[in-house]
């Protein structure tokens, strides 16, 4: 203890303001949004995870068709895509798309650990509202999510995927799949806004997981589907992301009026989380 | 900051309930600006629970509370600018440095040009050659002084510390007391400090309030307190059962009360009671037996009719309780 070093008092640095209770949140924001993003890169076990999830859907299920060939028949009746598609082609938007599902989960996750380690506390004993923890909350698992896109088109490369269409179409897709992402990640948030408990986020991601996966278009083609499945993949963000992505990586074409209902997908559930999560937050 | 009159915290018939548990239950108090003020009480006497309530981290059921200047229930932001706080259980993210936790510090406190404020922290606690190193390595003497230099960083007028040595040995304890007063005159911060230790509240508080159940059962500075008990207690517990009227008996002794096996006396001066009190206990074997002279634990006794660690379980219990939480957090 060096009692000599004294502190010296600098000017009060919060000015008196009567009237008003809010406080601005700008720095707080890029403030915890960062610390999301340096917790990531500091544990790549994660990033891992989420990489290697898609990747192993691409290299396995991508393959089961391998010994099929070049067939007319399967492009045609299966896959209802130009003859000369293959399977891993059809796949890539599909499973890039289904990726953005679950990124949620992690968000969850560390929100709960913040919560049990009390740093919540921390944080909200700072002027620092819960909707600025659940949005930077949201938008660092957006951001964990985004991670593998690149990851995944070059593996999609070295698949032998063509790349057909243009650099914009390419990024609408992906500003398709930040949407997605940034839209689930919000919704799962917000699911999880009042937990405490470890298991929920795995739980949620489980529940909702497979239905949205299978009855989206993404692995195969809706117009195969029995119509109470077509009913559920025509309201699904995930089938929209997914033909999105088709019509650029199959058809070399670009869509509006799926990347619009993407955006407004993912305003709706950003809109929604960030009400439930002012109100509903647990500080511990 | 503080209001008109020079209070740092002004609180009016604060509650809180959890159910049907009332951990708060209407109680009143003023802090001066730049005093200590300690809350003294036992395990789940709702030391926390006041905390938590005048820093907004938790809605008061009833009452009304300013906090530097500000309304709690109105302002909570405004309340939460200008308030240090430091967790009984030390609360930094493990994964940043030293540094860096001041950083994020300084984000959600929106300061500009806190670096050589937070250069300076880090030199006053020592704490200047590990700046860059992860707190998760720090020891738990250095974690505590983190995060006062957290607390400090933002020049509140108010620091908030719950328990401050809870589970730290005894080198600790004592080069945080002496912390503790330092941040007190070199920083000119008020200070409110929850403790179950009754050395601890004594020694660094101008003022304490005692607390139980929820509801404060005296307020003084530590000498009018001790003042107030005019006796002496003897706590005596016997082999064999020893009846209540033969203790009544004897000389000198105004009140005897049990609390568990043990017996608690409250004498006029224990010297001059003991030689009849042995006297009349001439056949029984003594096992245990303590004297407790006027101290913040005597007011205690006197007022609840028990001691404060046998009030909330015990020292050592409270310590295992204690960690097992943290760790049952941490799985
Ligand atoms: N979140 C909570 N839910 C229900 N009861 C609580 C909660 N927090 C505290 N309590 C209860 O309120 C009382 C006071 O607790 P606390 O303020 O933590 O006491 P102290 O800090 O003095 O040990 C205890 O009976 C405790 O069980
Ligand atoms: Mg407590």
């Amino acid at each position: 203890m060096s009692g000599e070093t004294k502190v010296a008092a600098l000017p009060s640095v919060h000015a008196v303001r009567h009237g008003s209770a809010w406080v601005p949140q700008g720095s707080q924001f890029s403030g915890l949004y960062l610390r999301e993003i340096i917790k990531t890169f500091r544990n790549p076990f994660v990033i891992v995870i989420t990489i290697a999830q898609p990747f192993m859907w691409l290299a396995f299920f991508g393959s089961s068709f391998g010994n099929v060939g070049n067939s007319a028949f399967f492009d045609q009746t299966v896959l209802h895509a130009p003859v000369g598609t293959t399977f891993i082609q059809f796949l890539l938007p599909g499973v890039l798309s289904t990726s953005m599902l679950s990124i949620g989960m992690f968000g969850s996750m560390s929100t709960i650990q913040d919560k049990r380690f009390g740093f919540m506390k921390r944080v909200l004993i700072t002027p620092t509202s819960k909707a600025t923890v659940y949005l930077t909350k949201t938008l660092g698992s957006a951001t964990r999510g985004l991670v593998q896109i690149p990851v995944m088109l070059v593996a999609a490369w070295a698949f032998g995927v063509p790349f057909l269409g243009g650099v914009l179409d390419w990024l609408g897709f992906i500003l398709g799949l930040t949407l997605l992402g940034v839209g689930f990640s919000a919704f799962f948030l917000a699911m999880t806004a009042s937990s405490t408990d470890w298991q929920t986020p795995g739980v949620i991601s489980n529940f909702i997981t497979m239905p949205l996966m299978f009855a989206s278009g993404a692995l195969f083609p809706a117009s195969n589907y029995p119509s109470w499945m077509q009913l559920i993949a025509n309201y699904n963000p995930v089938g929209y992301a997914s033909l999105l992505g088709r019509q650029v990586v199959v058809y070399g074409s670009f869509d509006w009026t799926y990347l619009g209902y993407l955006a407004v997908f993912a305003a709706a559930m950003l809109i929604l989380g960030t009400a439930v999560a002012s109100r509903y937050l647990k500080v511990e | 900051m503080s209001d008109e009159n020079g209070d740092a915290i002004v609180a009016k018939g604060l509650t809180k309930r959890y159910g049907a548990i009332t951990a708060v239950d209407h109680v009143n108090f003023r802090v001066p600006s730049g005093s200590v003020f300690g809350l003294l009480g036992p395990n789940g006497a709702g030391k926390t629970t006041i905390i938590k309530v005048l820093t907004g981290l938790s809605d008061m059921t009833e009452g009304k509370a300013r906090v530097a200047g500000y309304d709690v229930r109105k302002e909570p932001m405004h309340v939460k600018e200008r308030i240090g706080w430091v967790a009984a259980e030390v609360i930094l993210d493990d994964d940043l440095s030293g540094w860096e936790n001041l950083w994020l510090q300084a984000k959600l406190q929106r300061l500009s040009g806190w670096t050589a404020r937070a250069e300076q922290l880090l030199e006053y606690f020592e704490l200047s050659d590990r700046r860059k190193d992860k707190v998760g390595k720090y020891s738990t003497g250095m974690r505590k002084k983190m995060e006062i230099a957290l607390a400090l960083l933002h020049q509140p007028s108010i620091i908030f510390m719950d328990e401050p040595t809870i589970g730290l040995d005894p080198n600790v304890r004592r080069m945080l007391w002496k912390l503790i007063t330092g941040v007190n005159r070199e920083f000119g911060v008020t200070v409110l400090l929850t403790s179950h230790y009754i050395e601890e509240a004594d020694s660094l508080c101008d003022r304490v309030a005692i607390i139980d159940h929820g509801k404060f059962v005296a307020t003084g500075t530590p000498s009018e307190l001790k003042s107030r008990v005019r006796a002496d207690f003897i706590e005596l517990e016997t082999k064999d059962e020893v009846s209540e009227e033969r203790l009544r008996a004897v000389p000198g002794v105004s009140e005897v009360r049990s609390q568990g096996k043990a017996w608690i006396l409250k004498v006029s001066s224990a010297e001059d009671v003991l030689p009849g009190l042995f006297a009349a206990l001439k056949g029984d074997v003594i096992r245990r037996i303590n004297v407790e002279k006027p101290s913040l634990e005597s007011v205690f006794i006197d007022i609840t009719g028990k001691r404060m660690d046998q009030a909330g379980g015990g020292d050592v219990q409270d310590f295992r309780k204690f960690y097992m939480q943290v760790r049952r957090a941490r799985q």
